[in-house]
């Protein structure tokens, strides 16, 4: 039994990171390193797929639409933004208006990988891409954002990227279905939805470092509130250009301040 | 509430929404050149994006502005933030920011 469970893990080893030992060596190294570093936003992120899933039943989908939303979908916060719109019965072009100004922030992260992915084949590529949610993103550049230009994409990159969005992919689905499933057990009056807001801010947090980055973030609240009342969620859309006009602005500033950390 | 096809077509369209979106620039970055300044400033984004989905769930309340301390989110999030500061647990963080939320809105 434990031979056969060993060569069965062997046989998992080798059909994702290849046969050839010493490049499969470094694809499992830079997997693992991903995964690792990952690792503090991977309970939040449980919290938050756990949170979706019972939102998703309470919103009045059945079982198999709500397995088919997270396991097709998995965009968190789309999902959240179109289960108001369900339950009024919107049109469904508004339901993905909606969801799609939310997510335009992903073409904003895609345009960020681009410079390191960019050169992948287009089948990796794309997985890479549809896996990539907000924490793969925000882990990969904090690593390797002042990684030399010429090792952009490199094996390592690709590899560390790939451990993320796997570890990431792996904490969000099974507490997602286990939400779908136990929903109905789950009072409303707790309030589990601000348990959501609660882990997306646990994951935030530590984003938190350099002025540029917190001018970014205080003008991006700041917009994010002005603007709340606008349609289609616009507002998320408007707080993240000027959140990231302004990290550029204090990045210029501070770049050449004496006694500041070189960007 | 939607009926049951129109729930299955916009499940449809949020699938092809996230691919779509989060493929953009991945294949067709070749055709747009960013300026290198603007590839450095796009590593401000994810957090720029998570505090804008934040903020106003945690302050507003039915659309209007809340911040003193009968807001029962504000001041959980509080708690959570310096939890967080000051533990670095995002567990711990999470369950103190729920136990503050649930005891505001029962007392």
């Amino acid at each position: 039994m434990a031979r056969a469970a060993h060569r069965g893990d062997r046989m998992i080893a080798s059909a994702l990171f290849g046969t050839d030992s010493a490049r499969a060596r470094q694809r499992r190294a830079a997997f693992a390193s991903g995964a690792r570093a990952a690792t503090p936003a991977l309970m939040p992120t449980a919290i938050w797929g756990l949170v979706a899933g019972v939102a998703m039943i309470k919103t009045g989908l059945t079982t198999w639409q709500a397995l088919a939303m997270t396991l097709l979908v998995y965009s968190g916060s789309a999902q959240m933004a179109s289960l108001p719109l369900i339950a009024a019965g919107a049109p469904v072009w508004i339901a993905l208006l909606t969801a799609g100004v939310v997510n335009l922030r992903f073409i904003v992260f895609s345009a960020t990988l681009w410079p390191y992915f960019g050169r992948v084949p287009l089948g990796k590529r794309l997985l890479l891409g549809y896996l990539s949610a907000d924490i793969g993103v925000a882990v990969f550049i904090a690593r390797y954002a002042s990684a030399p230009a010429e090792q952009r994409g490199d094996l390592e990159q690709r590899w560390f990227f790939f451990g993320i969005v796997a570890a990431t992919w792996l904490s969000w689905q099974p507490m997602s279905i286990a939400g779908i499933l136990l929903a109905g057990a789950i009072p409303g009056h707790w309030g589990l939805e601000f348990a959501a807001i609660l882990a997306l801010i646990a994951i935030t947090v530590p984003m938190f470092a350099g002025r540029p980055a917190i001018a970014g973030c205080i003008t991006a609240g700041v917009v994010a509130v002005i603007a709340a009342a606008l349609p289609l969620k616009l507002g998320l859309l408007l707080a993240v250009i000027a959140g990231v006009a302004v990290a550029m602005g204090a990045d210029m500033l501070t770049e050449h301040a004496p006694g500041d950390r070189a960007p | 509430m939607m009926s049951s096809a129109e729930i299955w077509l916009t499940i449809a369209g949020l699938t092809v929404l996230t691919i779509v979106t989060r493929n953009a620039f991945l294949v067709l970055g070749h055709k747009v050149a960013l300026p290198e300044r603007v590839q450095h400033a796009l590593r401000y984004a994810p957090a720029c994006a998570l505090i804008a989905l934040i903020v106003p769930e945690v302050v507003l309340q039915s659309g209007t502005l809340a911040l003193g301390l009968s807001n029962p989110k504000l001041v959980a999030t509080v708690v959570a933030v310096a939890t967080l500061l000051l533990t670095r647990r995002a567990v711990a963080a999470i369950a103190l920011g729920m136990l503050a939320y649930t005891l505001i809105r029962i007392l």
